[in-house]
């Protein structure tokens, strides 16, 4: 999209918008400047000329014709507004609600929606105020709560005290070893690192003695190096492992606790909210699309049990499997499965029915040369 | 179609399948992520739009008071001038108030400019805004555009403090129409007291443009003023009244006339529903929601909220069967009621390409990452089934059936 083209196009607004008020000022100051000669000649004439002096002001306002002087810089100026609203018409979808279909949406479903999100997103001020003003229920107490320690955990972080998260690390221990996180190990490091970084080998050193050794089974390696780094106490910017004293770990951990966290306790790690929107917005313009072309079909659009066209979403929405079949092009559901062919290319059991005309005679598969025999396809479970 | 063959045996199973059409793999070069940017730079038609109908409103408005001010001048001149007999004192006085109006309007000018010039502004800020949106800020902006679309729903469904609260934490005020709605809030405000006059008074600031996209919303606030008149037995005002307001509505909207004409003969506490319906209170809420159509058209927005739109979209695009079963990754909205609840009267997706997901790691497996069967017919990704055949010996168990088998048992699936 040209941005620079409307841009310059505003730029023509705005420079017109100006030239039509100094034009306007000017006008104004000429008026005034009639009118004070006039009261000029009034205030010295005798009485028989303020009839003339009068007539004669009224005549060369007249002459000025104020009004018709702004006529042209207001025209031009319209001209200006007129040709902006085009380009952005032209240059934007003038209106994204034409795939919409008329159905409400249930306010207080969204409203808790959204409450979750701010809550979730740590907008806590945010959300207690959407709460009151829109008097939704504490339905979402709960999750309130669950976020609220998530971002004690998080800012304390943040301040560089790791005191709550490896607290509550430890706590959960065992889930968190059961993922495959080794987030507890993470957090001991970034502390022992922090130690070194103050200077105090010693202290480091018996940090690691308590705190790193649990570990020394499965991690020998990180915790060699960690070890490696207590040579460089002082000069840690100089150690030869600087992705294990990069300050940036404080980031990626905060994400890891994160992630880890919305799992143990049963959330998702993105805002549902702010998934659905990111979809909505790749999905919008090729239904726009479908609904320029299907102009005429608005009545079936609004009754439809699928999408009328595909919509491709990038593969962090792609939480299920679908399987299309090559060659009836139908997505496979428990009726009708994908199966395996003996040469290892998958079509969906009817097709493979259709081709053996129900079992009756081997085929070839449509991708390779091999022989096929509908007996010995099996059913995949994806 | 395209039919690819593919050699038989041992060496399909070592070269990756000829994808006839590859999907997946279309996401990650750099070229359609630019392209979807621009499509999504494509929707905020509405985000430009909105400052602009403002800024060109309060430029017609202070111009037609420049113009009405300079013809009362100038029609001043011509009255004194004509006029018989004044004294000297008199003529005196009348320029000096003349050339004070005349100050008087250049300073509410010079206002007018302040004004225009901050909402110049503010259109601009909403170009660069566009403008900054690429690769690397991506995730950033497309938080802000989470929270704009919040703030636009805030607003229309009259959450002010929400919205403020919103905007200023997130120190977006530029970038969304909080002021636009303060004049719409007066009206709104005043329509649930049961008041018209603002709502009048709207519609006359904004006389030609309702004209011309023939709104009868004046139409419909005349009728409830007469409605209440009646209401309150104030039968001969509510004639007087119709002639004057309601009678120039006569040519195109009899019918309604006709209606509301006839509750002179009922009463307000009449059982007839045709007339019972004219007197019910939520005729007002009725008002409202024309209002914010009105409204909303005026300043070229979308009449439903932009968060409906999105997640309509979104839903339907994220709708599948499969989101309904019990073992539906918690990543997925659907996975959760109110997400399914919305949902619900909405579309299931539609696909032409297969995209399978791991059930282990939920990553896509493509040509990268390709599937594998387990010998009951169970897929994982190699990626997930490696992984596990190392820390277990070559062993791998099927996490949903309980089943063991050897690595070497299982089977290379290919997906077209």
């Amino acid at each position: 999209m040209e941005l620079n083209d409307i841009k310059d196009a505003f730029d023509r607004v705005a420079k017109k918008q100006k030239l039509s008020c100094s034009k306007t000022q000017e006008v104004i100051d000429l008026i005034v400047q009639e009118i004070e000669k006039a009261l000029e000649t009034v205030k010295s004439a005798s009485h028989l000329d303020d009839k003339y002096v009068l007539t004669e002001l009224k005549r060369r306002l007249q002459d000025i014709a104020p009004l018709g002087q702004l006529e042209g810089t207001q025209k031009e100026l319209n001209i200006a507004l007129s040709k902006y609203t085009k380009i952005l018409e032209k240059s934007f979808n003038p209106d994204i609600s034409k795939a919409y279909r008329n159905i409400e949406f249930d306010t207080h479903t969204v409203n808790q929606i959204i409450a979750s999100h701010f809550y979730r997103q740590g907008l806590f001020e945010v959300g207690d105020c959407f709460i009151s003003e829109t008097k939704e229920s504490e339905c979402s107490a709960a999750i309130l709560s669950i976020f609220e320690d998530m971002y004690q955990i998080l800012e304390a972080m943040k301040s560089g005290n790791l005191e709550p998260a490896l607290k509550w690390a430890a706590a959960n221990s065992d889930k968190l070893t059961q993922n495959g996180s080794d987030l507890q190990l993470k957090l001991h490091s970034l502390q022992f690192v922090e130690i070194l970084r103050k200077g105090s080998r010693e202290e480091a050193l018996k940090y690691a003695r308590a705190n790193l050794a649990p570990f020394a089974s499965n991690h020998v390696n990180e915790i060699q190096k960690l070890m490696a780094c207590l040579i460089w106490a002082r000069k840690l910017e100089s150690c030869p492992y600087p992705q294990l004293v990069s300050q940036t770990n404080w980031v990626t951990v905060a994400e890891e606790l994160t992630r880890q966290f919305c799992n143990l306790v049963g959330q998702s790690y993105e805002s549902p909210l702010s998934v659905t929107i990111a979809a909505g917005v790749q999905a919008l313009p090729p239904l726009l699309k479908f609904m320029t072309v299907m102009a005429g079909k608005k009545q079936e659009w609004q009754s439809m049990k699928q999408l009328p066209v595909p919509v491709e979403l990038d593969k962090e929405f792609q939480f299920h499997s679908i399987f299309v079949c090559p060659v009836s092009k139908e997505q496979t559901s428990d009726d009708n499965p994908p199966m395996i062919m003996s040469c290892g290319h998958v079509l969906c059991r009817q097709s493979i029915n259709k081709m053996s005309k129900n079992h009756s005679r081997t085929f070839k598969c449509p991708y390779c040369p091999s022989d096929i025999d509908a007996a010995q396809c099996r059913q995949l479970y994806f | 179609m395209e039919m690819d063959s593919l050699p038989n045996g041992n060496s399909a199973a070592a070269s990756p399948p000829q994808n006839p059409t590859p999907a997946a793999a279309g996401g990650m070069t750099p070229f359609p992520k630019l392209t979807q940017l621009t499509e999504a730079l494509k929707l905020e038609h509405q985000f430009l739009r909105v400052p602009f109908e403002h800024y060109k409103k309060t430029i017609r408005t202070d111009h037609r008071a420049v113009e009405k001010e300079i013809t009362s001048v100038i029609s001043n001149v011509a009255d004194v001038s004509d006029s018989e007999n004044f004294s000297k004192d008199d003529a005196v006085n009348h320029l000096t108030s003349l050339v004070s109006r005349l100050q008087g309007l250049k300073r509410k000018l010079e206002e007018g400019s302040r004004t225009e010039h901050l909402q110049a502004q503010k259109c601009r800020a909403r170009l660069n805004h566009l403008e900054s949106a690429d690769a690397e800020n991506l995730a950033e902006w497309n938080n802000t555009r989470v929270k704009r679309i919040l703030v636009d729903y805030m607003l229309r469904m009259s959450y002010y403090e929400t919205a403020e609260k919103l905007a200023e934490s997130s120190n977006i005020q530029d970038l969304v129409d909080i002021e636009v709605f303060q004049e719409a809030k007066k009206v709104i405000d005043a329509l649930q007291n049961k008041e018209v006059a603002p709502a009048l008074a709207w519609c006359s600031d904004n006389k030609s443009r309702l004209k011309k996209s023939k709104s009868k919303f004046e139409f419909q606030l005349r009728l409830q003023e007469f409605i209440e008149l009646v209401r309150g037995e104030n039968n001969l005002r509510a004639i007087t009244y119709a002639r004057k307001y309601l009678a120039p509505w006569g040519a195109t909207h009899m019918k309604e006339l006709q209606r509301v004409m006839a509750t002179l003969a009922f009463k307000s506490n009449t059982e007839c529903t045709t007339y019972k319906a004219l007197f019910e209170p939520k005729q007002w809420d009725f008002l409202v929601d024309q209002f914010k159509q009105e409204f909303c058209k005026l300043y070229g927005m979308t009449l439903e909220p932009l968060l409906n739109i999105y997640l309509q979209a979104g839903l339907s695009a994220l709708n599948t069967p499969y989101c309904y079963e019990d073992d539906c990754t918690k990543e997925d909205p659907l996975s959760q009621e109110s997400f399914r609840k919305l949902a619900s009267p909405l579309p299931y997706s539609k696909q032409h390409h297969s995209k399978l997901v791991c059930y282990i790691t939920k990553e896509l497996m493509d040509t990268e990452n390709p599937p594998q069967v387990l010998p009951n017919g169970y897929v994982y990704s190699t990626k997930a089934l490696e992984e596990m055949a190392k820390k277990n010996n070559g062993k791998i168990t099927c996490p949903r059936t309980g089943l063991v088998c050897n690595y070497s048992d299982l089977v290379k699936a290919y997906i077209s």
